[in-house]
C-alpha cells in the first residue's frame, strides 16, 4: 500500500495534477509538503532558489497575497474614503472647492455650524425615535414568529421562509409599495383602519408631520422583521431540547420555561441581533427616499438621509461629512461592540 | 385535541404569512387593476377588470434599459467580489492567528459602513481622479466595497467545511498552494461559492445609493432609480408604479425562491459565527 502510493504520487508530479483524484482518494496519511523536498522537479528546484518565491508558490506567502488584495481594495475604497470624509469634515468644501486638492482648513467650525442649525436637534431626536422603536418592535415580532415556527407542525420551515421575501426585495421597492398602502385618501392602510374602527378619520401618514416618522418606522419594521426572525431561530434551534423536558417534568409551566431557559440561553444571540439591527437601522436609506424624502419639514428626516441631503442636494459637503463623521463613528462602536462580544464568546 | 394542534399551527402560520405577505400582494393587484378602479374608496381587493399592462409600462418607462444597466452593475459588483474576495476567504480560513484576527475584524468593521454617509467621499475622490467619467464602473467599484466584507465572511465559512485533509493531499502529491487552491479547494467549495454570489448579485441588482448619487446621465441609471423618478412628488399613476415594480422584483423573487433554504443558512452562518 505505501509503496503504490508513493509511486503514484511521484507520476502525479511529473504529468499534470488531476483535479479529481483527491475528491476519489483517502485522506493522506503524510505530514502536508517539506518532506517531498529532496525529490522536486527540476522546475521547482529553479523556483526554490528564489525564496520570495518560493513562499508565494509553497508557503504562507500565497495566503499573504490573497488576503492583502482583498484588505487592499478595502483600505482603497471603504477606509481611504472614511479617512477622506474625516478630513473634509474640517475643511471647507463647497461647489467651487470640489475639485480641488487644496481646500481651506475649517476646523472645526464645521461641526459648530452643523449643530446650531435648527433642524440638528429635531433630526437628532428623529434618529433615536428610529433606531430604538424599529429594532424595539422588529425583535419583540421577530423573536414571536421565531418561537411560533419552533414549534413542530407541517410545513414550519417552509412557511417560515417565505417571510424572507421581504428581506430581499430591494428597499426602494418596499418604500414604494408602502407609499401607495400610506395613501390618505386612497391607502388601503386607512380603509383597513377605518372598516376596524381603530381610527375616526383618514390619517395622512406622509404628509402629516406627527405621523410621517412613524410611517416610515412601520416600512422599516416589517423590512427587518425577516431577518430578526431567522437568526432568532438559529439562537432558539442552539438550546438543548432536553433542558425544556426537564423543566417540564419539574412541573415548569410554558412562561416559566421561557423566562429561566429560553431568555438567558438566547442572551448573547439577542445582543448580537440588536447590535445588527442598530447597524442596519443607521443604514436605511432606500425606505425614506422613497417614502417621505425626509419631510414635511424634516419631520421625518434622519441623520444618515440629512448628511446625503447636505451633500447632494444643497451641495453643502463639509456639513454633510460632519454628520457622515458622527455616524459612521456611531456605528462603529456599535459594531466593535458586537464583534468584540462574539470573540469573547468564542473563547469561552 | 392532540392531532389537531400542529393543523391549528399551521392554520395559524397561514394568517401570520398571509399578514406579512400583504404588501406583495397589494403590488400584485394593484398592478392589474384599472386606472379607475385604483381609486375607487372602499378599495377592491381582487381586480374586477384585471389589466394586462406589463408591456406598455416596460416599453413606456425604458425598462430595458434600466434593468440592463441595473443587470451590468450586479454583474460587474459580484465578478470583482467573487475575484477579490474569494482568495481572502481562502486564506482566511486556513489559519487561526492574531494576523487572520486583525483581518477579520478590518473586515468586519467595513461592512457596516452605511452607504448613504460613504457616498460623500467617494463621489468627491471619484471625481477627483475622473472617475465619474465611467459613473456605472464607479458604481461598481463602490457596491463592491460595501459588499466584499460579506462575500468574505460568508465564503470563508463555506471554506471553513471543506475538510483540510483534501488540501494536504493534493499538496504531498506534489499541487502548489496555488494548484490546490484553484483545483481543489474552489471546486469543493463551488456549491457555497454559488449562493453567496447570488445572494451578492440580488443586493447589487435593488441598489440605489450609489447609483442615484454617482450616475448623473439619465440613459445609464439603474432601476431603482428609473423607479423613483416615476415616484416624482405629482405622480397619481400607482397603477403603473406597482405594475414597474413588480416587473422588476419578480425575477429577484423568483431566483430567491429558488435558492433560499441555501441563502439562509449560509446568512446565519455568516452573521453568528
Amino acid at each position: 500500500m505505501t509503496s503504490t502510493r508513493t509511486s503514484q504520487s511521484m507520476t502525479d508530479r511529473s504529468v499534470n495534477f488531476q483535479p479529481a483524484a483527491p475528491a476519489v482518494r483517502a485522506p493522506s496519511p503524510y505530514p502536508p509538503a517539506g518532506g517531498g523536498g529532496t525529490r522536486e522537479a527540476p522546475s521547482r528546484r529553479a523556483l526554490a532558489r528564489i525564496p520570495l518565491l518560493r513562499t508565494l508558490r509553497d508557503g504562507s506567502g500565497f495566503d499573504v497575497v490573497l488576503v492583502l488584495c482583498a484588505v487592499g481594495y478595502l483600505l482603497v475604497f471603504a477606509a481611504f474614503p472614511l479617512a477622506y470624509t474625516l478630513v473634509m469634515s474640517l475643511q471647507q468644501v463647497d461647489m467651487f472647492s470640489l475639485a480641488s486638492f487644496d481646500r481651506p482648513f475649517a476646523g472645526l467650525d464645521n461641526y459648530r455650524d452643523v449643530f446650531s442649525r435648527p433642524e440638528a436637534l429635531q433630526i437628532l431626536k428623529n434618529t433615536v425615535i428610529f433606531v430604538v422603536l424599529s429594532i424595539t418592535f422588529q425583535l419583540s415580532i421577530g423573536f414571536g414568529l421565531a418561537l411560533f415556527f419552533q414549534q413542530p407542525f407541517p410545513g414550519a420551515t417552509y412557511i417560515r421562509g417565505v417571510f424572507l421575501a421581504g428581506w430581499i426585495m430591494p428597499a426602494l421597492v418596499v418604500g414604494a409599495i408602502w407609499k401607495w398602502i400610506f395613501a390618505g385618501d386612497f391607502g388601503v392602510l386607512n380603509y383597513l383602519l377605518t372598516s376596524l374602527h381603530l381610527t375616526g378619520g383618514k390619517i395622512f401618514w406622509l404628509s402629516d408631520p406627527d405621523v410621517a416618522l412613524f410611517a416610515v418606522i412601520i416600512a422599516n419594521i416589517w423590512l427587518g422583521i425577516p431577518f430578526n426572525m431567522i437568526l432568532l431561530s438559529v439562537g432558539l434551534a442552539a438550546i438543548p431540547r432536553d433542558l425544556y423536558e426537564a423543566a417540564e417534568i419539574d412541573g415548569a409551566r410554558a412562561f416559566r420555561r421561557f423566562r429561566h431557559i429560553t431568555l438567558p440561553l438566547m442572551r448573547s444571540t439577542l445582543g448580537a441581533v440588536v447590535a445588527l439591527g442598530i447597524i442596519f437601522t443607521l443604514q436605511q436609506f432606500d425606505l425614506i427616499a422613497a417614502l417621505t424624502q425626509g419631510g414635511p419639514a424634516n419631520a421625518s428626516n434622519v441623520a444618515q438621509y440629512w448628511s446625503w441631503q447636505m451633500s447632494f442636494q444643497t451641495y453643502e459637503i463639509s456639513a454633510g461629512s460632519v454628520v457622515a463623521v458622527l455616524m459612521i463613528a456611531l456605528v462603529i462602536l456599535v459594531a466593535a461592540l458586537y464583534v468584540r462580544s462574539t470573540e469573547r464568546e468564542h473563547a469561552a | 385535541m392532540r392531532t389537531a394542534k400542529p393543523f391549528i399551527l399551521l392554520g395559524l402560520a397561514l394568517v401570520f404569512a398571509a399578514i406579512y405577505l400583504f404588501p406583495l400582494y397589494w403590488m400584485y393587484v394593484t398592478a392589474l387593476k384599472s386606472s379607475t378602479e385604483i381609486f375607487r374608496f372602499p378599495p377592491s381587493f381582487w381586480p374586477s377588470d384585471p389589466q394586462w399592462q406589463f408591456g406598455r409600462i416596460f416599453a413606456e418607462h425604458a425598462m430595458d434599459r434600466y434593468l440592463w444597466n441595473s443587470l451590468l452593475i450586479a454583474v460587474g459588483t459580484t465578478a470583482l467580489a467573487t475575484l477579490v474576495g474569494t482568495g481572502a476567504a481562502y486564506a482566511l480560513s486556513r489559519h487561526r492567528n492574531a494576523w487572520t484576527a486583525v483581518a477579520l475584524f478590518l473586515v468586519l468593521m467595513l461592512q457596516v459602513l452605511p452607504p448613504s454617509l460613504m457616498v460623500t467621499p467617494i463621489f468627491v475622490a471619484f471625481n477627483q481622479v475622473g472617475l465619474l467619467e465611467t459613473p456605472r464602473a464607479a458604481v461598481v467599484l463602490a457596491q463592491t466595497a460595501k459588499v466584499l466584507p460579506l462575500y468574505i465572511v460568508l465564503c470563508r465559512s463555506t471554506f471553513l467545511q471543506v475538510p483540510r485533509e483534501l488540501e494536504d493531499a493534493a499538496r504531498v502529491d506534489g499541487a502548489s498552494r496555488i494548484g490546490a487552491f484553484l483545483r481543489i479547494m474552489i471546486p469543493l467549495a463551488r456549491n457555497g461559492i454559488l449562493v453567496v454570489s447570488v445572494l451578492i448579485f440580488l443586493q447589487s441588482f435593488g441598489e440605489y445609493v450609489y447609483s442615484r448619487s454617482l450616475i448623473a446621465a439619465e440613459t445609464l441609471q439603474t432601476a431603482t432609480v428609473g423607479l423613483s423618478s416615476f415616484m416624482g412628488p405629482n405622480t397619481n399613476d400607482w397603477g403603473g408604479i406597482m405594475t414597474y415594480a413588480a416587473i422588476y422584483v419578480t425575477p429577484i423573487l423568483v431566483v430567491f425562491a429558488l435558492l433560499q433554504r441555501r441563502i439562509v443558512s449560509g446568512l446565519t452562518a455568516g452573521a453568528l459565527k
